[in-house]
């Protein structure tokens, strides 16, 4: 029972990270129709400006997430203008070469960190990195414990932007609808050049959190490109609140996997969700709690 | 229709143009050095590997130049010309690398090879060409298992045969009735936790947990959970770098306590290891080939000089580099004439004291030109990496059984 | 319309024999290999973009074929002591028969969920492959001792490969099937309404697409003679790399893949060979300007470039620029 909790607590406070991360990537997907490879090497990069913050000025990695934000937020509205956008406006016979374009985007950023910084592994050590509590037999780590907070209440601000302010209500209209929303006035590639840089900005978020207690080298992005992935399906797209369901559901199987199968299975438990749910429910989460409510 | 004809145009445009480019790849070499004997060196300089591969890059620099300035790099007139190549981690392109190595830049011998299968390919190329082929690092047994008279391994153990000096303590000291073996699925992984099981049945040692795992886990929690409940005497891990420090800190988290942890190389014995595990790095022992405390001679010299030259600690990759640059050197100074077959010769001939111990190729339990290696367990002590095996070159004293997290 | 189709074959055959006499002019066994491997990729390129370029369904998994290609001809090194070259026989097969339950599950997607159920498909295999030690041999992957080492004769099995690849996609492509794959491409519930059945003909692309991406396995098995399951059936080194090549070269086109292949491989041994430590980041760099400015690949770009030179050039004074260029 005791392992059954453990397990269960684990997968949650996992799943509940990488939810933020996929967060960003549900957004892109969702307004943009596009599959972003470079998502993973994004929150890399957001890693290592908190790296570098808690490096040379010593700044804790929670604050640190925020200049990481910011800085993200403007790469990723660059990346989005004068790259991606460029391959909106022009015919061609595959869309599936913006795909491409974020490979290529990818490869530029893993290697250019890797000039930078080189394939040293690093971390950053924090007073409270080991720190854990003792719960009835169950351990359970205190930075995992404030990650999950910190990204539960960042997507909670997320909803409120999303619901409650102009800007959001445009980024949903034009996820739902681009042309409609065209119509309707909405400066459209405004609009998906924002939601980029907050997909970016999320990414960083979701990466900074872990960094406390993981470590970091330039090619951890492809971690995260694939959960996030499997996430977004999962959550179904464009779905904040999915997004969480998803990341929930994906934490909390690897987590059985690892326990009752074994570790080296873990990634397949995921993958073979991830299928199911693109075969027997291609909307995701969001799509079952639709038919439920009608 | 028109537009195929065009399209037929542009490949034959675009095939000669390939063909230019490709022509053009090799002469860059060709010309420069028609009176130097060049030594290929195989290395990740990018790609995931390219740590390991850049340290391993900079200690055949410095060894080259303190063999310089020994005189021991022009052999009658002619001077020995490093030549390296990038494999990016991966094995095609270590294949491409060695094809430009021997046909292009003509090389003497070949060395480098960090993944065991880029060093896998390395070497079989290597044996077809008949070109002499020294390993650094790659650890796959079967590299000197084929029978393959052109590839030598001296620098770097069979990975079934790292834990040599461990069974030794094993027998004398802790004396474990069950052991719990975690590895991660690579090569070298799984060909270490066969050898350790087998021994562990020569001597009827129980085995109660065997799991291995996809390297890069955030959470190992739930494998070290199922672990902690067939509490072990002693458990045995191979693991990548990061790994290594993940495993310990949550170890630490879920308060599992054996009486001794010990590594299986590789993760455990990195300065990156002690700098991410923290305080629960202490009294983790590991297997290893090398350590900057070992008695032989110029190994202590070679973590001072490499520390300062290149403000970073070497760990035992950078000593097996370095060490093979001497082998290599020593060998292409004895060697009678510099054909292949020469330098064959005279690399089986070695017999030279390096910073790695003895190296001599020999042929023994169905290897070929594979050193005996030397093992060593170490362990964390205050924040220090001790030799605590075998008695003779020990540091300081072993700790064990260790000490519960919770007594700390 | 005839003579010029009669024209296009002519000039097939002069790239061929061009191909075929290559080995004797350049004699050196490096530039053998960097052509070998062109081929290979080619081989691979040509045939995803049966799947992905006439008909639209872009696959990220067609590392599985090429792996379970590489992989027949190895296990049957591996457990029967046969020559890796029966595997050329086996490989493509096998590839094949996986294709088929593959296609059953993937072809209900469509296009984004499509390209993810096919990358899911690609990392379960990888992770199988890994994880079934006693069969595959996991992660220390399969070694085998070449018997022939001639450059020559990689060069022309290569060579074969390739153009009976090319032959036969060109074949399906310009007979009343490449109609239906394209029309499934453009619109599929246009295609749809009008009665082809397209799952059916999505199945009849992908499965000689899976047959040669498996031959190409097992031909790589047999030249570079060590493989496991990180390197063939790696996400971004085959299933993402042979979407560049084809991207690259010219989607949906006979050449194309080829030409990207060409580029693709000799630029980045280029680039290895004389860039240091920055060549991958330089190669990423040009990645993304290809696609930028080139959206439609090399000969989509040169396509349009000749558009371009036609308009500008009959408004002009000089306008012979054009004719030049015809001929």
């Amino acid at each position: 029972m005791e392992l059954l909790s453990q397990t269960i607590i684990c997968g949650i406070l996992l799943g509940g990270m990488y939810a933020l991360i996929a967060i960003g990537m549900t957004l892109i997907m969702g307004v943009m129709n596009i599959v972003n490879l470079a998502h993973g090497a994004l929150v890399m990069v957001g890693m290592y400006v908190t790296y570098v913050c808690a490096q040379e000025f010593g700044v804790d990695p929670y604050l640190g997430m925020f200049v990481a934000m910011l800085v993200l937020f403007f790469l990723g509205c660059l990346i989005q203008k004068f790259m991606i956008n460029r391959l909106v406006e022009v015919e061609s016979i595959l869309p599936e070469n913006q795909v491409l374009l974020t490979v290529g985007i990818m490869l530029v950023l893993t290697e250019g960190i890797r000039l930078i910084f080189k394939s040293d592994y690093r971390s950053v050590v924090t007073s409270y990195s080991s720190d854990t509590l003792y719960f009835s037999g169950m351990a359970i780590s205190v930075p995992m414990l404030t990650g999950f907070f910190i990204a539960m209440l960042f997507t909670f601000l997320l909803h409120l932007f999303l619901t409650r302010t102009d800007l959001g209500k445009s980024i949903r209209a034009t996820a739902q609808d681009r042309d409609a929303a065209v119509y309707m006035g909405i400066n459209a590639s405004k609009i998906t050049m924002i939601t980029f840089g907050l997909g970016a900005a999320l990414a960083a978020a979701g990466g900074s959190l872990l960094l406390p207690l993981f470590y970091l080298w330039p090619d951890i992005g492809h971690l995260f490109t694939a959960k996030s992935f499997i996430i977004t399906i999962l959550g179904g797209l464009g779905s904040t609140g999915g997004a969480i369901v998803g990341g929930l559901i994906l934490g909390i199987a690897e987590s059985l996997g690892a326990t009752y199968i074994s570790m080296g299975y873990k990634d397949v438990v995921g993958l073979v969700i991830f299928l199911l749910v693109l075969l027997f429910l291609p909307g995701g989460v969001r799509s079952l709690v639709k038919r439920w409510q009608a | 229709m028109r537009r195929s004809k065009w399209q037929l145009a542009m490949a034959c445009l675009l095939s000669v143009c390939l063909l230019v480019t490709v022509t053009g790849c090799g002469d860059t070499g060709t010309d420069a050095g028609k009176d130097a004997i060049k030594l290929g060196v195989i290395l990740p300089l990018t790609g995931s590997e390219a740590m390991f591969g850049t340290m391993e890059k900079n200690a055949f620099e410095m060894a080259y130049e303190e063999l310089k300035a020994a005189g021991k790099t022009t052999i009658n007139g002619k001077e020995i010309k490093l030549v390296f190549e990038d494999d990016q981690g991966r094995q095609d392109v270590a294949k491409s690398a060695t094809e430009k190595l021997v046909n292009q830049d003509k090389v003497a011998l070949l060395s480098g090879g960090y993944s065991s299968a880029c060093t896998n390919v390395i070497a079989g190329s290597a044996q077809t060409m008949n070109i002499p082929f020294v390993a650094v690092t790659g650890s796959a047994d079967d590299i000197t298992k084929k029978g393959w008279q052109w590839v030598f391994r001296g620098t770097a153990a069979p990975a079934s045969k790292y834990t040599g000096a461990l069974w030794d303590m094993m027998d004398n000291v802790i004396k474990s009735k069950t052991v719990a073996i975690i590895y991660e699925n690579t090569d070298f992984g799984t060909s270490s936790a066969k050898g350790f099981r087998q021994e562990c049945q020569k001597r009827g040692i129980q085995v109660v947990f065997d799991q291995h795992y996809e390297s890069g886990a955030i959470d190992f929690k739930p494998m070290l959970a199922n672990l902690k409940n067939t509490s072990p005497d002693l458990v045995f891990a191979v693991s990548y770098v990061m790994d290594a420090a993940m495993i310990v800190k949550q170890m630490k988290e879920i308060d599992f306590n054996s009486k001794f942890f010990v590594g299986g190389g590789a993760g455990y014995t990195m300065p990156e290891f002690k700098e991410n595990a923290g305080d629960a790095s202490e009294f983790v022992a590991s297997t290893t080939l090398w350590v900057p405390g070992v008695t032989w001679p110029g190994a202590g010299d070679f973590f001072k000089k490499y520390t300062d030259k290149y403000t970073k600690e070497p760990d035992y990759h950078g000593a097996q580099a370095y060490a093979t640059a001497y082998v290599l050197i020593d060998a292409l100074n004895r060697a009678g004439d510099l054909s292949p077959a020469g330098i064959q010769k005279a690399l089986k001939e070695t017999d030279l004291m390096t910073v790695m111990g003895p190296i001599k190729f020999e042929d023994w339990e169905g290897y070929t030109n594979q050193t005996k290696p030397s093992t060593y367990v170490v362990q964390w002590q205050k924040g220090k990496l001790e030799v605590v095996w075998p008695e003779k070159v020990k540091s300081a004293a072993h700790v064990y059984p260790v000490p519960n997290w919770k007594e700390r | 319309m005839n003579k010029i189709k009669k024209l296009n074959w002519l000039f097939a055959l002069l790239v061929l024999l061009a191909a075929i006499a290559v080995p004797w002019v350049i004699k050196a066994p490096y530039h053998l290999h960097i052509l070998i491997l062109v081929m290979v990729w080619a081989t691979i390129g040509t045939a995803w973009n049966l799947l992905g370029g006439y008909t639209g369904q872009v696959s990220f998994g067609h590392a599985a074929f090429f792996g379970v290609g590489a992989y027949a001809a190895g296990l049957l090194n591996l457990h029967y002591g046969l020559s890796p070259w029966w595997g050329m026989a086996l490989g493509p097969v096998v590839a094949a028969l996986a294709a088929l339950p593959i296609g059953l599950i993937c072809f209900r997607l469509r296009g984004p969920y499509f390209a993810l159920a096919m990358l899911a498909l690609g990392e379960i295999f990888r992770l199988m492959f890994t994880n079934l030690t006693e069969f595959t041999n996991g992660a220390k992957g399969v070694l085998i001792m070449p018997e022939i080492t001639s450059k020559m004769f990689f060069y022309y099995v290569g060579l074969t490969v390739l153009v009976v690849t090319l032959l036969v996609t060109y074949l399906i492509v310009h007979s009343k099937i490449g109609y239906y794959l394209v029309s499934i491409r453009e619109d599929q519930d246009a295609a749809t309404s009008l009665g082809i059945p397209t799952t059916f003909y999505k199945n009849v692309a992908l499965l000689p697409s899976a047959f040669f991406t498996g031959l190409a396995g097992a031909f790589y098995m047999n030249y570079v003679a060590f493989i496991d399951p990180n390197i063939v059936f790696n996400l971004s080194n085959v299933s993402v790399m042979v979407i560049l090549v084809v991207m690259m070269g010219g989607v949906a086109t006979t050449w194309g893949p080829t030409i990207g292949a060409g580029i693709y491989i000799a630029l980045g041994e280029y680039f290895r060979a004389t860039l240091g430590s920055a060549n991958v980041l330089v190669f990423g760099i040009l990645v993304c300007l290809i696609i930028m400015f080139m959206p439609n690949g090399i000969i989509g770009g040169l396509e349009t470039l000749k558009q371009k030179f036609f308009r500008s050039g009959t408004g002009l004074p000089g306008g012979g620029n054009g004719e030049v260029l015809r001929s």
